[in-house]
């Protein structure tokens, strides 16, 4: 792979101080005697979930998410002509650009995409097209970039329904709204909404996975669906029930938000009432 | 993915034919196309295998060499798949035609095999946090003729099952320097464990039923499908959906109970198989379904 010696000026090779850290690979446990988690939600508890459409004023549409600390920036250019000869298509298509800022994890990423940002791209791209009215913009094409800013677990989830917000503040035709949502299983637990910590700890043992799952709910089908980790067929289905059950409680929270920002674009007088109004829409646990 | 043109009418005596449970081949939903294995086949690996599915080919070739264990995990080896569309598959593959499908590929097995219970990676260290075996899985694609995730995890078994790796003494010197020597008797290599090393199931949705082993022309008439990995006792260890349109949560059930009992069964025709040929080089076929 070749390196960009223009904006990559450090040594070649570092390695992240947290590899150094006393027992960091050791197995803990994710949920309290209480039943509880460690920040202190249930099991099924969604983290408080904040949205807002068109934050880029350059963007045709735009979008930003915060679940508690995992915060998605989102911007939709187009429809435009396709770019290159190869991807003409009598339908449109989706090109999605999907990157975790260096930052935003735990362990520094690199500039050029990786192998699991480039998966992520292509899950959302197919995780958006079937909500797309496509046939309406044949021969051309809707970029979606997508930036994590900060990475607290679901970020794929949080990365589904920002662009399907954006997409919408894009006015690009859609069926329905894409909302997402990601379970942790361990043996004995399901956990809605993981943070980092719950994501990844012990997450290649046996009888434990993370599944990510994309769906439409007003005609409740499932857009996508990604399960890593070992978990038994039965395991599965039932963490199938589950996502489903919270991208349905997600889903008002994405109509409000919506709704918000039309109101806000088309009657700037009612602004300033909307204004004082909390802007905050905690989920309900 | 190499595409074949197809006409409505001939999609349509697809769809048709795949809802009776009768495809063009004369399979059920449920039966894969007829699977040829052969083990060892490239003298400079070391493990190799050919698989032949119907018209897709795929050969394997792993290469064990020593280097740094990741820092993430010091104390165990690791492998580094690749997946090579040759050009001879397909013209589309020609120049860096196959390149997104090909990372894409090597992505999903990547993946897979990252649950630490599928392989003994600690088997694989030499000296922790300095030395440790990196198995390079190399995938090449001759034919292509549609499922060519399930035949490559198929070969990769098959190959990781004729892998040798040399055994190594690692020598400690007066001063506390280490130094490696590789045995030179032929006889000196240990093998690896493979019971638990999954295989890829895809099922493709083709109108209202879906299908195993999608054929070229199936999946010209399928929009969306699911690659699922299933280990020998019928567990999961990875699933992505794959296409552009979206599925229904019934039939995401349905696929997920055939993707568990086919690929049991497709454990057991390659494990027998396995068992069979042994350390020996003869092709030999297998059906499942």
């Amino acid at each position: 792979m070749p390196v960009d010696k223009k904006r990559i000026t450090g040594p070649e090779v570092t390695q992240s101080p947290l590899y150094f850290l006393e027992d960091s690979s050791g197995i803990s446990q994710l949920v309290n005697k209480d039943g509880t988690r460690k920040d202190g939600r249930g099991e099924n508890d969604i983290r408080p979930i904040f949205m807002k459409a068109g934050v880029v004023s350059q963007a045709q549409g735009s979008a930003y998410i915060e679940i508690a600390n995992t915060k998605v920036i989102c911007a939709v250019y187009g429809p435009r002509q396709v770019l290159r000869r190869e991807d003409f298509s009598m339908t449109g298509i989706l090109k999605c650009e999907f990157k975790f800022a260096t930052f935003s994890c735990p362990f520094r990423r690199k500039f050029q995409p990786d192998v699991e940002e480039k998966e992520f791209a292509l899950i959302i791209e197919q995780a958006l097209s079937p909500a797309v009215c496509l046939h309406k913009f044949p021969k051309s094409q809707v970029d979606i970039n997508i930036r994590v800013l900060e990475n607290d677990g679901s970020a794929l989830a949080a990365s589904i329904i920002c662009s399907s917000v954006a997409l919408t503040d894009a006015a690009v035709e859609m069926y329905d709204i894409v909302t997402a949502c990601t379970l942790r299983i361990t043996p004995e637990h399901m956990l809605m909404d993981p943070s980092y910590t719950e994501e990844t700890n012990s997450i290649n043992c046996e009888s434990n996975g993370v599944v990510t799952m994309g769906f439409l709910p007003s005609i409740n089908q499932t857009s996508s669906l990604l399960q890593r980790g070992h978990l038994s067929c039965d395991k599965v289905l039932k963490a199938l029930q589950i996502c489903t059950e919270g991208c349905q409680r997600i889903y008002p929270l994405i109509h409000e938000c919506i709704r918000r920002s039309v109101k806000s674009k088309y009657r700037p007088a009612e602004q300033d009432k909307e204004k004082s109004e909390e802007d905050q829409n905690p989920s309900k646990g | 993915m190499a595409s074949t043109q197809l006409s409505d009418g001939e999609k349509t005596f697809i769809i048709h034919g795949v809802l009776d449970n009768l495809r063009n081949d004369g399979r059920t939903c449920e039966n894969y196309r007829q699977i040829e294995v052969e083990c060892g086949v490239v003298s400079n690996t070391s493990g190799s295998s050919r698989l032949r599915l119907s018209n897709t080919e795929v050969l394997v070739g792993i290469k064990a060499e020593m280097g740094q264990p990741k820092p993430q995990s010091p104390k165990t080896g690791f492998l580094e798949f690749f997946v090579d569309f040759s050009a001879n598959a397909s013209p589309e593959f020609e120049g860096r035609g196959g390149n997104d499908l090909s990372e894409d590929m090597s992505t999903r097995f990547a993946e897979v095999f990252q649950t630490n219970n599928i392989l003994d990676f600690e088997s694989l260290c030499i000296i922790p946090g300095q030395c440790c075996w990196v198995l390079y899985i190399d995938i090449v694609l001759l034919e292509c003729g549609g499922n060519l995730l399930d035949a490559m995890s198929l070969a990769v078994k098959a190959a990781l099952a004729n892998t040798r790796i040399p055994k190594v003494t690692v020598l400690r010197d007066s001063e506390g320097g280490e130094d490696i020597e590789v045995s030179d008797d032929p006889d000196g290599y240990h093998t690896l464990e493979i019971s638990k090393v999954p295989l890829f199931v895809t099922l493709s949705k083709i109108g209202q039923k879906h299908v195993v082993d999608a054929t070229l022309e199936e999946e010209a008439c399928c929009s969306a499908s699911l690659v699922v990995s299933v280990n020998s006792s019928g567990d999961f260890t990875g699933m992505v959906k794959k296409g552009s349109s979206s599925l229904s949560n019934d039939s995401i059930h349905d696929m997920l109970v055939t993707a568990k009992k086919v690929g049991i069964q497709l454990h057991k025709g390659l494990d027998t198989l396995l068992s069979e040929v042994g350390q020996s080089t003869a092709g030999r076929g297998f059906l499942v379904g």
